[in-house]
């Protein structure tokens, strides 16, 4: 169980997320989202790296509501709500942009 | 022969069936039930529960709610049993009980009802699939003896006649230690037999159920575990326990 | 494949898919292969369990079910005295759901019911294949981890069983067997570490939580124009115990918002804490009274600490059961605390005492958008009771609904109250990695539902368990619902309250701000 990125391999636990959160690098980002059928925009982007920075304060990625109003603040209401989210990232943006982002899953009853 | 041979058959059975009982029914008497979990809504008073646990074993409250077929032949079977039973105690005590007597013509014909709902729940084992999928070899058995039981007794009391005196005889002397003959028919010795089949595989089978269901924790447990604290014996007392660390001392 | 050809077409007849208490006939293997991942071994010594599956597993596993049979009435009782009725046999959802054999309850009992016999009664080591006795294999190890984890421990068998056999008790007994020789399950056993290291199952830790509360208050006042306070790790009266999805997930977030404003409308001292952020409690779904009792401690750890007079649970039906059910016998006594009120209390009795009380004002067409039906939780409706009557727990929160809702109706009988089916997520099933089964078990509820929507036109569904609101945003989308349909009953109380000195307050009675604020001093 791992990715490929540049000739590295990156171990991932059974569900395709990284179990050495400081092997994440961009490029890698690019491969897990393949393999989630996700193309990378620019708003792929801008959710991944508040995922990391709230990550890198809180240890822990934001509620869903908490990144919402993060995406509001920086793009209006327009692609700052959940619909927009979960087009972005159709298999929730917790868990799958969490994924992409390097960080550990969400777990419980979310 | 047959005589010594049933005497001790049913001295054995009436010993493993009364020890055996009673050994499983201590094993479930003294198993602690820790936490209450009794199946909600349930009564929050004792006397709530002594009407429910009622309610469950003469009228099969549950399996009324749950299928209506099983129900009915369920029903049949069990209170043509009672009567049965009580109407044989007159092989058993002499004089006879008023309530003995009473019992009798019902009970003479509660035969037939007993051997329909035996069949009807034997006939549900065979034809619906899902019953078919969870039985084993014993569950169908067991059917098939009790239906042996109620053809063979009422062959005994209707066809076959048998010398009923005789047979009261030799069940007396059973209890006083003064053996008498037992009339060597064929249908008392098939209906005695499986009998005291009965008796010997109740304490190993699924026949506990019987008194089982008075100890089922999620029927006879009253609504109170915020009022009653009943703390489990195996863990220690909470002014023995150490807490968790506090709140962020450590991070995955 | 033959099998699966059987399975679609049971399970795709026009009855099939309209009657929510259609019944299947068996097809064998039907959901053999849906099994979750199991649990690496740094979760599982978290826990006080092998990593790894020891040599002499089979020795280990025995003695850990004579073990469990020696301290629990219920596992001995059940194993002995089922007598193979059938009557269960149409009663699990997940049956229902799936068509496979093993998930009628009495077949999920006989899993283990039949190794039982094999090792510890006389007829199975004399005559095995007469009663159906076998061996422990590896294969029927595998067996059990399948199949006891296609189990919600929902307790509806136990409701139809003439005998009260709950299904949930073996399950529990099963997957403490299975934990013990090594054999657990990661999303159960992973979450259950997080609770002992950080303080709840989603691993939030106290910065991320107090960033939470806050960002709700802000929510809040912006909404209303009221400063309505979250408090963490206060000195107070109540201390509020709700499941971690509540600070998190989406719709349990505005049941959280729900709560907030209601202790505030009533002036209520209250707090949450940070040590014990969380009401589930996962070991319940793996029979281990032991973790079970670490997570319940930390709930009167806190309750010590802040020096609360009470004890709320929030929003969440397991969590509901192992505070009803389990808090006093594994924590308590709890006589440090007030003795006027039960402990602990759910936050559904607290708001609706209130309302009775008519500490409450409403304005009930904030929720004319919604025709709103209630899913009773499992948990709640067959292992647990609110208010001093049996039944309250279905009456109570219907009776909230409808305070502040002006249009409720009710899922059709045998769907409900204590015949609730579950949402198919319960039990530590709550898994991407078991989305088959969950979507599965979740069929005849959403059949149910669609029934109560072409009724009456039913739009919404509430609910008030932390797992029944993730599942159904989960799998309402399949059944042509939107992923906000499920929600919770303190978000329609939420939405409906007028708090004092509130917009809210100054647009209903045709004032300005400063004379509503005015009025409510």
């Amino acid at each position: 169980m791992a990715y490929e990125v540049n000739g590295k391999t990156v171990e991932h636990d059974e569900e395709g997320y990284i179990t050495n959160l400081s092997d994440w690098s961009k490029e890698l980002a690019e491969v897990i989202a393949k393999e989630e059928n996700i193309d990378m925009t620019d708003e792929h982007w801008e959710v991944v790296n508040f995922l990391r920075e709230y990550y890198d304060e809180y240890q822990i990625a934001p509620a869903i509501r908490v990144l919402v109003k993060a995406m509001k603040k920086k793009f209006g209401p327009e692609k700052g709500n959940n619909k927009y989210l979960y087009e972005l990232f159709p298999y929730g943006p917790a868990k799958q942009a969490c994924k992409i982002a390097g960080l550990p899953k969400p777990t419980g009853c979310v | 022969m047959i005589t010594t041979l049933y005497a001790l058959l049913y001295y054995a059975a009436t010993i493993i069936f009364v020890v055996g009982i009673a050994y499983r029914v201590w094993g479930y008497w003294k198993t602690p039930q820790p936490a209450n979990i009794v199946t909600t809504p349930a009564p929050v008073t004792r006397t709530g529960v002594v009407w429910r646990m009622f309610k469950e074993v003469a009228f099969f409250e549950s399996l009324w709610k749950s299928n209506k077929w099983i129900w009915i032949f369920a029903m049949m079977f069990h209170l043509s049993l009672w009567l049965i039973i009580v109407r044989h105690l007159r092989y058993f005590i002499d004089p006879v009980w008023t309530v003995v007597v009473l019992a009798q013509p019902f009970g003479k014909y509660a035969g037939f009802f007993f051997v329909l709902g035996g069949l009807g729940l034997l006939f549900r084992r065979f034809v619906v699939a899902r019953v078919r999928y969870i039985s084993a070899p014993s569950d169908y058995l067991m059917i098939l003896m009790f239906i042996g039981i109620g053809l063979s007794g009422l062959l005994m009391t209707f066809v076959n006649k048998t010398d009923i005196v005789a047979v009261k005889a030799f069940f007396r002397g059973l209890m006083t230690f003064n053996w008498q003959p037992l009339p060597a028919d064929l249908p008392v010795l098939v209906h005695l037999g499986l009998v005291a089949v009965f008796l010997i595989v109740f304490p190993f089978s699924k026949l506990l159920h019987a008194p089982g269901v008075f100890f089922s924790p999620t029927r006879n447990m009253v609504d109170n575990p915020r009022e009653k604290y009943r703390p489990v014996p195996w863990l220690p007392p909470v002014s023995e326990v150490t807490f968790d660390p506090p709140h962020g001392s450590k991070q995955s | 494949m033959a099998e699966e050809e059987k399975v679609i077409e049971e399970l795709t007849t026009e009855e099939a898919l309209t009657d929510p208490l259609y019944v299947p006939e068996p097809v064998e293997g039907a959901t053999e292969h849906v099994r979750s991942f199991p649990a690496a071994p740094q979760f599982q010594e978290k826990l006080g369990y092998p990593g790894e599956r020891p040599e002499n597993w089979q020795e280990v596993a025995l003695a850990k079910m004579d073990e469990l049979r020696g301290k629990f009435r219920s596992f001995r009782l059940f194993l002995d005295i089922c007598v193979k009725c059938g009557a269960c046999t149409d009663k699990c959802h997940y049956y229902m759901g799936t068509a496979d054999p093993k998930n009628m309850p009495v077949a999920r009992q006989d899993l283990l019911r039949s190794v039982y016999r094999r090792y510890f009664t006389l007829p199975g080591k004399w005559f095995p294949d007469l009663v159906g006795a076998r061996e422990l294999t590896e294969d029927v190890l595998d067996e059990w981890y399948t199949y006891y984890f296609q189990c919600s421990e929902c307790r509806r068998c136990s409701v139809f069983c003439p005998y009260g056999i709950d299904t949930a008790e073996i399950t529990m007994a099963a997957r403490e067997i299975l934990d013990s020789v090594g054999y657990g399950m990661k999303y159960t056993n992973e979450i259950i570490g997080k609770v002992f290291d950080i303080g709840n199952n989603l691993g939030l830790p106290k910065p991320a939580l107090a960033s939470t509360l806050e960002d709700l208050e802000e929510e809040i006042e912006d909404d209303t124009g009221v400063k309505v306070r979250l408090p963490l790790d206060e000195p107070a009266d109540v201390l509020l115990v709700t499941p971690s999805a509540d600070f998190f997930a989406e719709p349990h977030i505005d049941g959280l918002i729900g709560y907030a404003k209601v202790f505030h409308a009533l002036g209520e001292k209250w707090t949450l804490s940070s040590y014990a952020s969380e009401a589930a409690n996962f070991a319940m779904f793996i029979g281990s009274y032991e973790n079970m009792r670490r997570i319940a401690l930390r709930i009167r750890k806190a309750a010590i600490d802040l020096g609360v007079k009470r004890i709320i649970i929030g929003e969440c039906g397991h969590a509901w059961r192992a505070a009803y059910q389990f808090l006093n016998t594994l924590a308590g006594p709890f006589d440090f605390l007030d003795p006027k009120y039960p402990v602990p209390q759910h936050i559904c009795e607290y708001t609706w005492e209130a309302i009775q009380a008519g500490k409450l004002r409403f304005n009930k067409e904030e929720n004319d958008f919604y025709k709103v039906t209630f899913h009773d939780s499992c948990n709640v409706s067959r292992a647990s009771r609110m208010g001093n009557y049996p039944g309250g727990q279905f009456d109570i929160p219907r009776n909230i609904i409808k305070a502040v809702c002006n249009h409720y109706y009710d899922m059709p009988e045998g769907t409900i109250k204590e015949a609730t089916l579950c949402c198919g997520g319960g039990g530590g099933l709550l898994t991407d990695d078991l989305m088959e089964i969950r979507k599965k078990g979740g069929s005849p509820r959403m059949k149910a539902l669609k029934q109560a929507s072409e009724e009456y036109g039913v739009n919404k569904m509430a609910a008030i368990c932390a797992i029944c609101k993730t599942q159904f945003s989960k799998i309402m989308p399949y059944y042509g619902y939107g992923m906000d349909d499920i929600m919770s009953v303190h978000q329609l109380v939420s939405n409906a309250i007028v708090l004092p000195g509130s917009e809210q307050e100054a647009e209903l009675d045709g004032t300005d701000e400063n004379e509503a604020t005015e009025a409510a001093e």
